[in-house]
């Protein structure tokens, strides 16, 4: 069996370096004699057993002998783990094709503010280059949106923007956190427009506190994400209407930015601990940055729920 | 007078050397030696100084190397007690010294060709081709009880149609030496010809082809500090004048038409081609640095490592061939109960750098007829140590507990 593992590891050291590639050989018509129920004639297997055997009879003769009474077992072993490491392998390269990475669909991204973008600089939406470093927790303010319990053990802030793929993209873990455990959280939604990326956040953040007005912020908050090609004043209009909001009050409340100084503040204030990009959350005192699954959420609220007093 | 093996030591520059962090113990003299400074030396002048043809050129490097080449073979000449240099034919191995020899002698449709049960393959197979191509008869002497070699059946065996005895002298498997000199007698007196396969002798023994008046004698330089690929094939002059070349071509003819050659006397006829200069002029030096040593000292100190290493572990193991060490020469193969002698070699090779060599040596028709498989064999020279022995000794011993 021990021919299977050096099939594959020699195999894979063959491509780069032709002093494996006999090897290889030898392990590819050692497996094969095997699959086809003959001895394998090359030797490899004895050599390899010999070879380990005495490598450790160097250090641990104890460990040498178990290793040799047991080496058929031992290398069944490593081949199923090595099957198991290199279908997960292959799974993580299939990502790396179709994702750009080896973890599947993006589950680190997530949208950074640059300062410097008005210099000219190209922004991204991922996390390279950056290493920033969040160095306090927000504050929960009257007039924030907020879902869940006001005295709950556990607060989750939310430093979003409306504009942000990876904002949008922890739309439906928030939701689940939210149902999952209802009272037992305070969800609170805090602007991070990252205008210099995706103009027209600073207008969308506006919008939504116009909605929140007229009592139907987490309407508009979801609308907000269906579309987030853009947020021009018709655009956000347009979402008013959808939601039979009160359409003058709310064009008006737009024109004149009402909450231009609202939006202002809550990017100040994240700004001003090191929040860099969205989303970034905050679970009373720890934070996630970026999208996560809800289990990772969920480990971390469950703690903070069983521990805080 | 007793070796100074530290002295020695020093000439080997290989001996030097360490591999993770331990030094390298060579136990597999009998497949090829280590090579002293002398005789890299020797090489490297030839590269550096010479690095031209010989026998051809009248240029100045072209002279120095037949000035090379010439002491190379008188040294060669002293080295065996030929006669003449012209007996002395420089090949590439002992492999091909022999096939020189088949190839060229005068054989006939039912002549027989006598070996013993433990030929090495270059001493079977030349004569199992012969006999397809030219309808000769290989044929093997039986062994003693013993396993031992038996000049009784040789000598039953040497009847009218034996032409040639095509023998080895000492074993490479067990190590034994057959009474050579009483075999040519015996040979020569049934009008045979002998040719000594010397491979395992000459680098430990004294072998003198006068007084055993051997005919042929083929041995590899190798074997005996010489450069990889060297080697010497001996003829009496006599027949050597006698036989047609093997090779043919360049340097073995005086003259040529676009139908004919007259060729060259011994031993240019026998030496097609360019040849390995820097292998010859590195044998010259080796055969000299072996005389200086004495192949008597050499026996005396091999025999004394066999002994301690089979004091140490011969009990545990079954040693191929007699148990005693002074008729094994350097060699001690065995084999532990049934496990495959690779396990084992590449085990002293893992733990602590002992290069011995596993297998059927060459010899496969011997482990066949006796139904084993191959055997691990630790053969020593001169420059090997008491320690290196103790060594193998304790080692060995921890590989038969893991094994067992
Ligand atoms: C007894 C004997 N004959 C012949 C040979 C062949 O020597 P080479 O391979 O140098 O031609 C050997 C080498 O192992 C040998 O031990």
């Amino acid at each position: 069996m021990i021919c299977i593992i050096a099939l594959v590891v020699f195999g894979i050291l063959g491509i780069f370096s032709a002093k494996y590639r006999t090897v290889a050989k030898e392990a590819f018509d050692c497996v094969f004699k095997r699959i086809t129920l003959r001895k394998c004639t090359t030797g490899l297997d004895k050599r390899m057993k010999s070879q380990i055997t005495g490598k450790f009879m160097r250090k641990h003769p104890g460990l040498g002998k178990v290793l040799y009474k047991h080496f058929e077992a031992i290398s069944w072993i490593f081949t199923i783990v090595l099957i198991l490491s290199l279908g997960y392998s292959a799974y993580s390269i299939g990502n790396l094709f179709i994702y750009g990475n080896c973890n599947g669909p993006i589950p680190d991204a997530f949208c950074v503010f640059d300062p410097f973008v008005s210099g000219g600089h190209v922004e991204s939406c991922s996390m390279e280059g950056i290493t920033g470093e969040i160095t306090g927790v927000l504050e929960v303010h009257d007039h924030d949106p907020a879902i869940g319990f006001p005295d709950a053990k556990v607060t989750i802030i939310e430093a979003g923007c409306f504009l942000c793929p990876y904002t949008k993209e922890a739309e439906p873990v928030v939701k689940q956190l939210i149902s999952h455990y209802g009272d037992q959280i305070h969800f609170v939604y805090k602007d991070f427009p990252l205008s210099s990326t995706h103009p027209g956040a600073q207008e969308a953040a506006e919008a939504s506190h116009c909605a929140h007005e007229q009592g139907k912020y987490w309407e508009y908050h979801d609308l907000l994400f269906v579309d987030q090609n853009g947020a021009d004043f018709d655009h956000l209009l347009n979402l008013a209407q959808q939601l039979d909001l009160d359409i003058e009050q709310f064009s008006e409340c737009l024109e004149s930015r009402k909450y231009k100084s609202k939006v202002d503040g809550d990017f100040t204030e994240a700004f001003s601990i090191g929040v860099y990009g969205t989303p970034t959350f905050f679970i009373n005192d720890q934070i996630i940055v970026g999208p996560k699954t809800f289990n990772e959420f969920r480990q971390i609220i469950d703690s903070e729920l069983f521990w805080s007093v | 007078m007793g070796l100074n093996v530290e002295k020695i030591r020093e000439d080997f520059p290989v001996m030097k050397r360490e591999i993770h962090g331990k030094p390298i113990i060579y136990f597999d003299n009998a497949c090829m030696t280590m090579r002293p400074v002398q005789v890299i030396e020797k090489i490297n002048e030839y590269y550096n100084e010479y690095p031209a043809c010989g026998e051809r050129s009248s240029h100045k490097l072209g002279k120095r190397v037949d000035e090379g080449v010439d002491q190379a073979r008188e040294s060669l000449k002293k080295f065996i007690g030929a006669r003449h240099t012209k007996e002395v034919i420089f090949t590439k191995n002992t492999t091909e010294g022999i096939n020189l020899v088949a190839n060229t002698i005068d054989l006939n449709k039912g002549d027989v060709v006598l070996g013993t049960d433990r030929e090495h393959n270059s001493n079977l197979l030349p004569w199992q081709k012969l006999a397809s191509l030219a309808g000769t008869k290989h044929e093997i002497v039986d062994p003693n009880p013993d396993d031992t070699f038996s000049i009784e059946n040789f000598e039953k065996k040497m009847s009218r149609d034996v032409k040639l005895v095509s023998i080895i002298h000492t074993s490479n498997v067990d190590g034994t030496t057959i009474p050579i000199k009483e075999v040519i007698k015996i040979a020569h007196d049934h009008k045979a010809l002998v040719l000594v396969d010397a491979a395992q002798s000459i680098p430990h023994h004294d072998v003198n082809v006068r007084k055993l008046d051997a005919d042929f004698l083929a041995f590899s330089g190798h074997k005996m500090l010489g450069p990889s690929g060297t080697g010497v094939l001996y003829g009496k002059e006599h027949l050597l004048k006698k036989m047609p070349p093997f090779m043919v071509g360049g340097g073995t003819v005086e003259d040529t038409t676009h139908t004919n050659a007259t060729f060259d006397e011994p031993p240019d006829k026998f030496e097609a081609g360019l040849q390995n200069y820097a292998g010859i002029i590195g044998l010259g030096e080796a055969a000299r640095y072996l005389m200086r040593i004495g192949k008597d000292n050499i026996q005396k100190h091999e025999i004394a490592l066999n002994r301690r290493v089979t004091d140490g572990v011969g009990d545990l193991v079954d040693i191929i061939g007699p148990n005693e060490p002074e008729k094994r020469s350097g060699i001690f193969s065995f084999n532990y109960k049934k496990v495959d002698s690779h396990e084992i070699s590449m085990m002293l090779d893992e733990m602590e750098n002992i290069c011995t060599r596993a297998g059927a040596h060459c010899v496969h028709s011997w482990f066949n007829a006796h139904n084993i498989n191959g055997s691990c064999r630790a053969s020593f020279y001169f420059y090997n140590t008491p320690e290196e022995c103790d060594k193998f000794v304790d080692t060995l011993k921890k590989v038969i507990d893991v094994v067992k």
